[in-house]
């Protein structure tokens, strides 16, 4: 029996630890997988979330006039981590600060995404959503799913 | 807890190393139970991130690996057993600029592979240690120096910037 197992991972105070088995391991055992016992430790988003996030970033761009990374691998991992804070928390806090206590920011609700220095002052630190102006801004205000996928893979 | 710290080149300049290399060749298993040992009590892997050997008489004991792993009791530990200044990268695996600065660190762990060792910390799995240093934005550099902080600075830069940037900060001690 082939198994493949995905290993979801917090660091949190409050660890959670989900085990994932896809259907598919309990088939017959002419459909083999080639692949065995992949244990993966990383956490992914869910695929919901990304694509609300993927369409959130690409209407914010359009809307505030900014434009995403010359790279765009940074814009996949922001996205990313907008959709796993959106998964754990509930909203898409900023990935790319540090906090003592994540609910209490996302009920304070500053480094909710978009975030105030950026509604105000349109200052993205995520590299998120560039000024035509900054150095990294490159000329698109679109990703796709494909993009962050391909992107991120070895995430 | 455990510290745990990128490499990007690297060897082991002395012997002393040697038992904590023992250590982390069985460091994939011990590793995802990190989170779950208390911490000095308890040896946990750490990938270091060192520099080739700067002089060339040394014997190298080891041959240049990519990625180094090896196992501090604290992070303390690892700041005290540093003979040179370290430059420690506060980071998340969701953060975009920190990834970015990923390739660049490895670039400037190599040139200036005489100069600072460069370590990641992972602020999720390591928050306690992030709290401490006041860590807010991310990537947060900080250079310590015997042990302290000694120069401090935020969001992405590139590789020139920030051999700029680590030269100019230790040459002001000197």
């Amino acid at each position: 029996m082939m198994t493949t197992t995905t290993l979801q991972v917090q660091a949190q105070a409050s660890s959670s630890f989900a085990i994932r088995i896809p259907p598919s391991s309990f088939t017959s055992p002419l459909t083999r997988s080639p692949h065995r016992f992949v244990v993966r430790a990383s956490v992914d988003p869910s695929e919901k979330s990304i694509e609300i996030m993927r369409k959130f970033s690409e209407q914010y761009a359009r809307k505030s006039g900014t434009y995403f990374c010359v790279d765009k691998g940074v814009t996949s991992v922001v996205i990313k981590g907008l959709a796993d804070h959106k998964d754990s928390l509930g909203a898409p806090l900023c990935p790319c600060r540090h906090y003592d206590d994540k609910p209490a920011e996302v009920g304070q609700g500053f480094w909710n995404c978009p975030c105030v220095p950026m509604r105000e002052r349109k200052e993205c630190h995520c590299m998120l959503f560039l000024t035509p102006d900054n150095d990294f801004a490159g000329k698109e205000q679109t990703i796709s799913l494909d993009e962050i996928r391909a992107t991120t893979a070895n995430i | 807890m455990a510290v745990s710290v990128w490499a990007s080149s690297s060897t082991i300049p002395s012997s002393k190393y040697n038992n904590l290399f023992a250590a982390a060749a069985s460091s994939s298993s011990s590793f995802s139970n990190s989170s779950s040992l208390k911490f000095p009590l308890q040896r946990l892997p750490v990938t270091w991130v060192c520099s080739p050997s700067p002089s060339p008489s040394r014997p190298r004991l080891l041959p240049l690996v990519k990625a180094k792993k090896q196992t501090f009791s604290s992070f303390d530990d690892l700041l005290t057993n540093s003979d040179k200044p370290v430059l420690v990268d506060f980071y998340a695996t969701w953060c975009g600029p920190c990834q970015f600065m990923a390739p660049i660190l490895n670039e400037v762990s190599t040139q200036l592979k005489d100069t600072i060792q460069v370590v990641k910390i992972d602020t999720e799995k390591y928050p306690s240690i992030a709290n401490k240093y006041k860590i807010e934005a991310l990537p947060t550099f900080i250079i310590f120096k015997d042990g302290e902080p000694y120069d401090r600075f935020e969001g992405a830069l590139s590789a020139d910037q920030l051999i700029q940037r680590i030269e100019n900060s230790l040459k002001v001690k000197q």
